[in-house]
């Protein structure tokens, strides 16, 4: 669909395509330094070799909080030429991400609700890996501020 | 960037200081430290997701736009909860694992804004033999505004 838009056109099922994103050993670095979080899940090769906390890991691997950036930033992409606001987003991690990988979120309306006061767009948001499996999922909001309408 | 400079990035380093699960008290705050956002900060964090977003960047765009200067993207919280904690915080431990995130917005964040965090861990518990916690989080700026509130969960190294 249309990357601007209005509540008033807005349906159930409409969907928003993010952008891709390539994985890679530079990328997670440079994640490290702009977030400032040095977890050796993300640097250290000979650390993700052992298992711990239950799960193996087999290598270094993106920080999830990645994937919850590229939402957000597919979310206001889409909000702001509208003049809507990125009001919340919630996000659980399925599959961990690795270098070479190529990630993608998506967003679906799930449901359009008018309040006191504003309107606001209830979304499903996903991100997939290469080969169509679902890394981390979640839901949004987006206010439509009646002000702005147009 | 002297923030970035003087940040500990080996998260080894004085790990032994730092809060275990069976240490973490649910409802005692978190110590945190105030953080003066800036522009190069904001850059750098756009940079490593593909924020291109003039709002952001450009301040000649962002003063004409609907926030009448430059904002940060929403999700600069993910760089304020290590910006805003000291090298002690348990959020570095090696081996913590981050296991979902929600967060609400109220206002952005701007260039020069001094940020404060409020946190504390919010629960704990036990589920297929991993240790979790529940963070509650609110971070404010220099007017005591609400910029944005989160709760997250982390599994705990053992």
């Amino acid at each position: 669909m249309t990357q601007t838009t209005t509540f008033d056109a807005l349906r159930e099922g409409d969907t928003i395509d993010g952008p891709s994103f390539a994985v890679s050993r530079e990328s997670i670095r440079l994640f490290c330094d702009a977030s400032l979080d040095y977890n050796p899940l993300h640097l250290d090769d000979n650390y993700m070799k052992g298992s711990f906390g239950k799960t193996s890991f087999g290598g270094i691997i993106m920080h999830g909080m990645n994937n919850f950036g590229l939402i957000s930033r597919m979310l206001t992409d889409w909000a702001y030429p509208a003049g809507a606001l990125h009001r919340r987003l919630e996000t659980r991690w399925l599959k961990p991400v690795k270098p070479g990988d190529t990630i993608r979120p998506q967003g679906i309306i799930k449901s359009k609700q008018a309040t006191a006061h504003s309107r606001w767009v209830v979304l499903d948001v996903l991100v997939s890996n290469q080969n169509g499996e679902k890394v981390a999922m979640g839901e949004a909001m987006v206010e439509f501020p009646v002000a702005n309408a147009a | 960037m002297a923030q970035a400079q003087a940040f500990e990035t080996d998260f080894w380093k004085d790990a032994n200081l730092r809060k275990t699960w069976d240490e973490i008290v649910p409802g005692v705050p978190r110590k945190t430290l105030p953080y003066t956002l800036t522009r190069e900060a904001i850059a750098l964090y756009c940079k490593s997701v593909g924020e291109t977003n003039p709002l952001y960047l450009d301040e000649e765009a962002a003063r004409k736009g609907p926030f009448g200067g430059l904002i940060a993207p929403p999700s600069i919280h993910i760089l304020l909860m290590f910006s805003c904690t000291p090298a002690d915080d348990w959020m570095r431990s090696p081996g913590t694992i981050n296991a979902g995130q929600s967060w609400s917005y109220n206002i952005p964040a701007r260039p020069g804004d001094v940020i404060r965090l409020e946190a504390r861990a919010l629960d704990k518990f036990i589920k297929r033999e991993r240790l979790f916690v529940v963070h509650d989080n609110v971070f404010f700026n220099q007017k005591n505004e609400v910029i944005c509130s989160g709760r997250g969960q982390t599994i705990r190294p053992a």
